[in-house]
């Protein structure tokens, strides 16, 4: 059984492969903390957009009961006479 | 190494809170992957030549067909969204036929762009299918010079031969082009005529044409090129052998590859069957059973809904489970490094679970699809009939009719856990990535380290060229110095506490094998199993004739597949993204072509048919799913957008989910209002009524949790992200008053009595309000009401409703309903009335905008049927409680204006009346018996010219008794809610009742108890020190004490009968000179007195009379009101004992009733008054009615002392107030119309 090829200089690529291992620990450890810095990122916007949500919906309800009370003091303001006593 | 500071530093990042409470119903959106590396070489297997494995020949050619297989994908893009030029072409009016050339020319530069694209496709496929056999043929010569196939290499070869497969059947498939075609050969030959030398053009056209209108032309040529040279068929057995081993043994892990093996197969043994002899070697490897097994599925989703169901629940906790082992291991400092391994390695067999799960699962929504496009619907239900079944398009049929109820439900339970998984799976992705490179590095070091050890010392010692290629498998992915990488202490000690039969220990190392490593990897033991002869017979890892003992046998084959799933695991978002994507649904080009449309209706759309499905089905279980179906959209545009590369399709699929979402939103707000209506108007029925019941459950609804939804402040669809809980909120508010305008607009087409009916359905909307606001922040229920009644003038005391009442009183109410004295109740009369009451037609709506359902609806109307047909005291309550004590003075201020105003417009008509009377009316005669009597009277009373008159002074006396009877019932009702409102205040500021029925202060002159409550808590609290904020416990102390003066203030209120009654008397004073004249002689007057009650007495026998020869028993012309008037208006001038003595019917009364004991005396004969008899009945009835109200007169309002109560502005009334009698003592009213 006639096979071509095989590792020729076996001994040198087994140094390499070890370097190879060790160099590559160290990017994978650096992609993975950026991957985590990044995901921090989007969760940090996702959770900021909801509490802005919460917060613009405050906003609204009290700005419609602002309108309200504004129109109240309107009515009252056109017709002082009724308040003078 | 200097990656501690970066680890910290991300470290501290978690000490960020970022909670917010979002609930996770959508799908993952559209994921920014930063990854596509593992799977295919990022470096294009350039670092496979370090290995020295002598593959260049191999990875050259592998990037080759890799190209090709690139190139091809974006070819079948290009001809998958073609779109046919042609339809577009517009029509050259009859006035512009001149420039036809012009026309021409443009057409052919618009279509010679397209045309230039298919020639690059005819080009492309002829050069891929030669590349391809040159390939094959390269690698299947018997006698092998050069290293490979490699696996890596037999997928891109399946690869590319599936791309070409797919090319043609869409050349097959799309017609516009062979139609487009016809027109460019057209126009070319048109525009061509003045070009010099087009030979060469057309000959390429004309190629161009065999090209696209032969049908599978691309496969046909595959052939060719195949069989050019004869020897392929050993590579074409060693591709279907490996292709149904993949599919038997499930070896792709991902569906898609899986698919891509379906779809070449049958082309592969087409071609490895050209002829008799090849076939018969073929099936000599392959029985022909194995391949027709493969095929064999179901494909409905129902059928599998129950495994699926199991699996993801099952599935669900035990990822949770392990994502918590894990984030407990982080937290552990020094964790046992065999658990640690432990832990991992769970995790790295859940994930793989997880991607065979979701790949199993999206594969059956594909093969559905698939299935249901291959078979169009039959029959569109009883009820449509066949013409209009063919009247549907074809995606129609395929689409639209072709999913049952129960199948859309699978459908969207399986897409959402599908989405579910996904993004779960999606959420831990950095967490989990270290501890899957760790897992499958230690996976292939225990490999190559161990088990490869082993072998290389027992079974292949004396192979020598074996152990070669086990040895260079070790060279090219051993990691030893793993396990120095600790101290040698720590390592020492592992070492020894290790099982010593377990061979190599190594330390773990966070990193994992390369694409190329993993190539070689599983070239070497293909290698080793396969002894590099493709004639080998048998399956991959079969062990006919091998020289391997079964049992190496089997680990090399476990580890030659767990190789091919680790780049998958490698490549986690991506795959997951591969895995969950299902924007397949949406597309379908194929019938837009075909039913020559532009777009169909969003009706014809899968997704929205999930989404309409989810909101119209009966069970509320699949209600937080709701969000899933639109992910689907999201999938569909990035496919548009990154594969397809299509902004038109983009655009489309943008159109549609913006359509889709604003209808979404709209449906959906409707079903969360019907349903808070349903549940606060089933929550509102006589719990007594439903428990008598049989079918009460039908009123009953059944709960559906919105509560997530309403929650949701993201969703994320086509990149932006969207607020759904503030659009629904806006929704509400608007639907809330809505609602309420609808409800003031019916009970203004109705009358009073159905005022009942309106407080009713307030009081549900109040309270589906008050259960909506538990989950949604929407307007305060008052602040609608207030706005809706028009209300929120600070200087207005009437409110719509008031002003209503008001109106309906004036103009319906009091001219037209009787009232009767027994049941306490105003009828509306069977007379015709006078002015017919205009009134806008009832309005009607939605079922919602009233109870909800039409279960509820029909309940709640028959109740408020029963209090439709009079006006009494639950009306009352109800007037009370919608007007409240803000309008309600204003609306007793105008009735009683009323009454004066009646009163004034009575005046000149009584001294009409009393012109006519006769000088002198002496006391009827007993002599004349009843007979006679009646004649004088008649004779006296001579009105007849005046009958007209007559009848109105009755209807003003009526409508007078009307407004005091009204008053009266007022009254009791404001009695019963005072006094509800004592009991409940009663305790808190002291009072207990006294011996003689006085309500007597439990303290003397000291505080009340609520004060004293508030004081001692005070003092309680502000006397420890850490109280931090004490003037707060003083405001409230001092608000107590405010309370206590209010509420005492308001213990003691008036009656508003007594008041109203004191008003009569003081509007009634202005008058005293002319209907009450005080005799001359200073004795009574008896003959000549024209004074109010000799007028009453006349009206009244005229009356009496009229009604008793009209009809027996028709009392109802005036009802019991007309007493109410006549009776308070004679008690108020002082004159009911002239009345009494002086009435003509009271006077014939007693005539009658010598009459009758004389006639008993004399005749014994009963009937000699009979002609009388109902005449007398009536006359005694008027009498016992008006003793009544004399009587309820002299308790109510003495004589002696006019004292009353008074309605301050506020509202408050105060308690007996000794008043003058003048109109002026009641300008402290509010002037009514202000």
């Amino acid at each position: 059984m006639a096979r071509a090829g095989g590792i020729t200089n076996a001994v040198n690529v087994g140094i390499a492969v070890q370097a190879d291992w060790e160099n590559r620990e160290f990017i994978s450890h650096i992609s993975l903390n950026v991957r985590r810095l990044f995901e921090f990122l989007v969760q940090f916007e996702a959770t900021t957009k909801s509490k802005l949500a919460s917060l613009n919906e405050k906003l609204d309800t009290l700005e419609r009961r602002l309108e309200l009370l504004e129109v109240q003091v309107g009515t009252a303001s056109a017709n002082p006479s009724l308040f003078s006593t | 190494m200097a990656a501690v500071p970066v680890e910290e530093a991300i470290a501290a990042l978690s000490t960020f809170s970022l909670e917010d409470e979002q609930p996770e119903i959508q799908g993952p959106a559209v994921l920014v992957s930063t990854e596509r590396g593992a799977t295919s070489s990022p470096v294009e297997y350039s670092d496979v030549s370090a290995y020295r494995l002598s593959l260049s020949e191999d990875t050259k050619a592998l990037n080759q067909l890799n190209t090709l297989i690139q190139e091809g994908k974006e070819m079948s893009s290009v001809l998958y969204t073609y779109r046919s030029c042609v339809k577009a072409l517009p029509q050259l009016p009859e006035s512009m036929k001149h420039s036809q050339a012009d026309l021409y020319l443009e057409t052919y530069q618009v279509l010679d762009l397209e045309m230039s694209r298919l020639r690059e496709i005819q080009r492309w496929q002829a050069s891929a299918s030669s590349k391809l056999a040159a390939d094959m043929q390269r690698f299947s010569r018997p006698e092998r010079r050069i290293n490979g196939p490699t696996i890596t290499h037999l997928w891109s070869m399946l690869k590319l031969l599936d791309v070409l497969v797919q090319l043609d059947h869409l050349k097959n498939a799309k017609a516009s082009i062979p139609n487009d075609f016809s027109w460019y050969k057209r126009t070319f030959t048109q525009v061509s005529v003045q070009w010099p030398d087009t030979d060469s053009m057309r000959e390429e056209l004309d190629d161009l044409q065999i090209f696209l209108s032969t049908r599978w032309a691309i496969l046909l040529n595959l052939h060719v090129e195949m069989f050019r040279v004869n020897n392929v068929e050993d590579i074409l057995q060693v591709l279907i052998v490996f292709a149904v081993e993949s599919l038997e043994l499930d070896f792709a892990l991902l569906f898609p590859e899986r698919h891509m093996l379906l779809r070449v197969l049958p082309v592969l043994v087409v071609m490895a069957t050209s002829s008799d002899k090849d076939s018969e070697s073929l099936y000599k490897r392959v029985k022909i059973n194995r391949l027709i097994n493969i095929f064999k599925r179901h494909y409905l989703i129902v059928n599998h809904m129950g495994t699926i169901r199991a699996e993801h629940d099952d599935f669900a906790i035990r990822f949770a489970a392990s994502v918590n082992q894990l984030l407990l291991l982080k937290s552990t400092d020094g964790a046992d490094i065999e658990w640690c391994k432990e832990i991992k390695g769970n995790m790295y067999d859940m994930v793989v679970e997880g991607f065979q799960l979701l790949s199993r699962w999206t594969a059956r929504v594909w093969e559905q699809c698939a299935w249901k496009f291959s078979r169009p619907c039959k029959d569109a239900g009883p009820s449509e009939s066949q013409e209009l079944l063919s009247s549907y398009s074809d995606y129609e049929k395929v689409v639209r009719y072709n999913y049952s109820q129960e199948e859309r439900k699978a459908l969207v339970e399986l897409v959402s856990y599908i989405k579910s998984v996904g993004s779960m799976m999606q959420r831990c992705d950095t967490l989990v990535a270290d501890a899957l490179w760790e897992t499958i590095h230690a996976e292939v070091q225990d490999f190559v380290q161990n088990t490869l050890a082993t072998m290389l010392r027992t079974t292949f010692r004396k192979k020598k060229d074996l152990s070669r290629i086990l040895s260079d498998m070790r060279t090219l992915s051993a990691d030893w110095m793993a396990n120095t990488s600790k101290p040698e202490s720590e390592f020492q000690s592992l070492q020894h506490g290790g099982d010593e039969s377990r061979g190599n220990f190594f330390y773990p190392r966070p990193v994992a094998p390369t694409a190329a490593q993993v190539h070689c990897l599983q070239f070497l033991i293909y290698e080793v199993v396969s002894g590099g002869n493709l004639r080998k017979p048998g399956g991959l890892f079969g062990n006919s004739g091998s020289e391997i003992p079964v049992n190496d046998l089997k680990q090399l084959e476990t580890f030659f597949y767990k190789l091919s799933f680790f780049l998958h695991i490698l490549d986690y978002s991506a795959t997951i993204a591969t895995l969950t994507d299902l924007g397949f649904l949406w597309f379908r080009e194929f019938y837009l072509e075909s039913s020559r449309v532009i777009q169909f209706p969003i009706e014809c759309s899968l997704p929205w048919m999930l989404v309409e499905h989810v909101l119209e089905s009966p069970s509320a279980g699949l209600l937080e799913s709701v969000l899933m179906p639109f992910d689907i959209y999201n999938d569909s545009a990035q496919h548009a957008l990154v594969v397809l590369k299509q902004r038109f399709l983009y655009d489309e699929i943008e159109a549609e989910v913006d359509h889709c979402f604003d209808i979404f939103v709209s449906k959906l707000c409707e079903v969360i209002f019907t349903y808070y209506k349903s549940w606060s108007a089933s929550e509102l029925l006589d719990p007594s009524f439903l428990f008598a019941l049989d079918n009460g459950e039908k009123y009953s609804i059944q709960p559906m949790r919105f509560s997530s939804l309403l929650k949701m402040t993201r969703v994320k669809l086509l990149g932006r992200t969207i607020d759904l809980r503030s659009l629904i909120a806006e929704r509400m508010n608007k639907v809330f008053r809505e609602n309420l305008e609808f409800l003031f607009d019916r009970f203004e087409s109705q009358d009073l009595c159905a005022i009942v009916e309106l407080e009713k359905l307030l009081d549900i909307l109040k309270h589906s309000h008050e259960l909506l606001s538990k989950d949604l922040s929407i307007d305060s229920f008052s602040l609608m009401l207030n706005e809706m009644q028009e209300n929120i003038s600070l200087v207005s005391f009437s409110s719509r409703l008031a002003s209503q009442i008001w109106s309906e009183m004036q103009n319906d109410f009091l001219p037209n309903f009787i009232l009767c004295n027994t049941t306490q109740r105003f009828i509306r009369s069977l007379k015709v009335p006078l002015v017919p009451v205009q009134k806008p037609s009832i309005p009607q709506a939605k079922p919602n905008f009233y109870c909800g359902t039409q279960e509820l609806n029909s309940a709640h109307q028959s109740f408020a049927r029963l209090h439709s047909g009079f006006f009494g005291i639950p009306h009352m309550i109800s007037v009370v409680k919608l007007l409240g004590p803000r309008s309600l003075p204003w609306l007793i201020r105008a009735l009683l204006d009323h009454i004066s105003n009646k009163i004034a417009t009575l005046e000149p008509m009584i001294s009409g009346l009393q012109e006519t009377l006769p000088k002198s009316i002496g006391l009827l005669p007993f002599d004349g018996g009843v007979t006679g009597c009646m004649r004088l009277v008649k004779e006296q009373l001579s009105w007849g010219t005046k009958s007209e008159l007559k009848a109105e002074v009755l209807r003003g006396i009526k409508e007078i008794g009307s407004v005091l009877y009204w008053m009266g019932i007022l009254d009791i009702v404001l009695r019963e809610l005072d006094t509800t409102h004592f009991m409940q205040t009663a305790p808190w500021l002291g009072l207990i009742p006294g011996a003689d029925g006085q309500t007597l202060h439990s303290q003397n002159g000291g505080d009340s108890p609520v004060v004293n409550l508030f004081k001692s808590a005070t003092t309680a609290i502000v006397s420890n020190p850490r109280c931090p904020n004490p003037t707060s416990f003083y405001t409230m102390s001092k608000q107590a004490e405010a309370a206590d003066l209010l509420y005492k203030a308001n213990l003691n209120t008036g009656s508003v009968l007594e008041y109203a009654l004191a008003f009569t008397s003081a509007a009634l004073d202005k008058y005293c000179s002319k209907w009450s004249a005080a005799p001359k002689t200073g004795f009574i007057d008896i003959t000549t007195s024209k004074d109010f009650y000799r007028i009453y007495s006349g009206l009244q026998i005229g009356y009496l009379e009229q009604s008793v020869q009209l009809q027996p028993n028709n009392h109802d012309v005036l009802g019991d009101s007309v007493a109410w008037g006549g009776c308070t208006m004679i008690y108020l001038l002082g004159q009911q004992l002239h009345f009494e003595l002086f009435d003509f019917s009271y006077q014939i009364l007693n005539v009658a009733e010598v009459e009758a004991v004389s006639i008993t005396q004399t005749h014994k004969n009963h009937h000699f008054v009979q002609g009388w008899d109902t005449l007398l009945e009536a006359m005694k009835k008027a009498r016992r009615l008006n003793n009544h109200v004399f009587s309820m007169l002299k308790a109510r309002c003495p004589l002696e002392d006019k004292t009353a109560c008074a309605i301050k502005q506020s509202g408050a009334p105060l308690h007996r107030i000794k008043f003058e009698n003048t109109v002026s003592a009641f300008e402290t009213l509010p002037q009514k119309g202000t």
